[in-house]
């Protein structure tokens, strides 16, 4: 019964452990993803001089899960008529939980919003350069933080259950 | 500059939030006794199609407003620092209740109204209006047709874009029913072809509405008139006649329209009579004297021509050194001439020219 018992934290320590370290792996992902999808942005304004709504269709189409549904959300808002800067701080408000960056990613993530849409191609595509850059800053760091720490959670959820056992035996 | 034709799907309005969601009805009506106007069913679809291009601020003044009739509104004009300014016939100043008020006490226009109007209009897209911000307006879906000043950035000599919009007016399209039927049946001969018309008035004076419902009936026909539908070439080198906005026209100009949409028409008539063999060729404004000399080309080939030009008098028309040639070639037969002495689109008269030139009048019908 208690080596039952036993198996059965570690088991379940072990599972946290892993399930932590996955969020964490897939942060620098998401932020590749966003990054290709404002160069796909970038692209379809300056050169395509596509309006926001069709843009964001059309990188709803282009991106993986998270970001589809979050471009997806901003192309119903957009198409309702809201402003770009409101529907993109909003969507940002309530599509967060289902993404695995941190409050500092979107930070950055934010400033696209910021004149998006009110001015000429030119200023468009520097603002999103800019955020870009930064962003390609942070997933540098991102994956080399994201490495260790993904190495210690899976190491730590087990060891915390193996520890949590000998503790109550 | 772009040559093309443009026939693409048409895109959804978007819709604002109020509208959508009913909260519209929710607002109480704010009762202003013997002055409030009961709104018929027609005012209140007109006030929706305008209001959804506005901002928050601006569409909730004039939603609240109970005196302006928007019936008699020609323009809505917004300055930054400046009151909010509905002209028609008269003008009015409202303040952030929608009360008419005199202008120093009026609701003056922020940065912020300005760029939401601008956000809807151009559904967040300022970048892609940038062809048409070249012109100085942009034409809503419904064809109001929104007139903006603001820096203009140039290059070579020539605008590039309008940055740090100032000012907006919003000119509200609105159909002159019915006139274009009376005055087309005095602008055909008996065997259903067009004369060579020319319509002229002062500004604002209905020349372009006239025009297009002119257009679109020659193009559909009439059965009244027992006329059959004509092909017609437009070349609409000033984006007014069928409000291309993103390739959507935002006109009807008829099943048998082809519109060459932002071509110089001295260009653009040679070209359409080539390549669209039209019966019609209708042009907006005739202003330099190359639109006559390609007007005088295309008439070789047996089209029919149907414009417009700045006048106020058939005497201030013949006095025009752009128009003077064509006059003298007699190619015009017949001049529409039009007024605001009855609101825009007042007809003063028509005149036979060829009956003109004999006697000195030459008054047709009306």
């Amino acid at each position: 019964m208690i080596w039952a018992g036993a198996f059965l934290l570690i088991i379940s320590c072990g599972g946290l452990g892993l399930y932590m370290a996955s969020r964490i792996r897939k942060r620098p992902e998401e932020l590749r993803a966003c990054l290709t999808a404002l160069t796909l942005l970038d692209t379809e304004i300056t050169w395509g001089v596509t309006p926001l709504p069709e843009a964001f269709g059309i990188l709803r189409e282009r991106t993986e899960k998270p970001w589809a549904l979050f471009f997806g959300e901003l192309e119903e808002r957009l198409q309702k008529g809201e402003g770009a800067y409101e529907a993109w701080n909003d969507t940002i408000a309530q599509q967060m939980k289902s993404f695995c960056l941190k409050p500092e990613d979107w930070q950055v993530i934010k400033d696209v919003g910021k004149g998006l849409g009110r001015s000429d191609r030119q200023e468009q595509h520097k603002q999103i350069e800019l955020v870009k850059q930064q962003l390609t800053i942070i997933r540098e760091d991102a994956s080399e933080w994201a490495g260790k720490q993904a190495k210690m959670w899976s190491y730590l959820g087990f060891l915390g259950g193996i520890a949590g056992v000998l503790f109550l035996i | 500059m772009s040559l093309r034709y443009t026939i693409h799907p048409i895109h959804k309005n978007p819709v604002p939030k109020d509208i959508a969601s009913g909260s519209l009805k929710a607002k109480k009506p704010n009762l202003q006794g013997s002055k409030d106007i009961l709104r018929t069913l027609d005012q209140r679809k007109l006030e929706d199609s305008i209001l959804r291009w506005l901002g928050e601020g601006i569409a909730g003044i004039l939603r609240a407003t109970r005196t302006v009739n928007f019936q008699d509104v020609e323009e809505i004009r917004l300055r930054i620092a400046k009151p909010l300014l509905l002209a028609g016939r008269r003008e009015f100043f409202l303040d952030e209740r929608g009360a008419v008020v005199p202008p120093e006490k009026g609701y003056k226009v922020r940065r912020e109204d300005i760029f939401q109007a601008l956000e809807r209009m151009t559904q967040s897209s300022l970048y892609a209006a940038e062809e048409e911000m070249r012109q100085g307006f942009i034409t809503l879906p419904g064809g109001h047709r929104v007139g903006m000043t603001g820096e203009a950035m140039l290059k070579k000599g020539e605008i590039q874009s309008l940055k740090h919009i100032s000012a907006l007016n919003i000119r509200l399209a609105k159909a002159i029913p019915g006139i274009g039927e009376k005055i087309l049946a005095n602008l055909i001969r008996r065997d259903g072809s067009l004369y060579h018309t020319l319509i002229i008035s002062p500004p604002r004076g209905g020349k372009t509405t006239l025009l297009r419902d002119l257009i679109r009936r020659i193009s559909e026909g009439s059965e009244i008139l027992k006329l059959q539908g004509q092909t017609v070439g437009v070349v609409d080198e000033r984006k007014e006649l069928a409000g291309m906005w993103q390739g959507v026209p935002a006109y009807d100009l008829g099943c048998r329209t082809d519109v060459l949409d932002g071509c110089p028409k001295r260009i653009g008539i040679t070209m359409l009579v080539r390549s669209m063999a039209p019966q019609v060729v209708a042009v907006d404004e005739l202003g330099h004297t190359e639109d006559g000399e390609a007007v005088l080309d295309a008439l070789r080939t047996g089209v029919k021509i149907l414009s417009t030009a700045h006048a106020s008098t058939l005497e201030e028309a013949l006095g025009r050194p752009s128009l003077k040639e064509l006059f003298a070639q007699g190619t015009f037969e017949r001049v529409v001439i039009l007024s605001r002495r009855q609101g825009p689109g007042t007809i003063e008269e028509i005149v036979d020219l060829e009956k003109f030139r004999k006697s000195g009048m030459g008054k047709v019908g009306m």
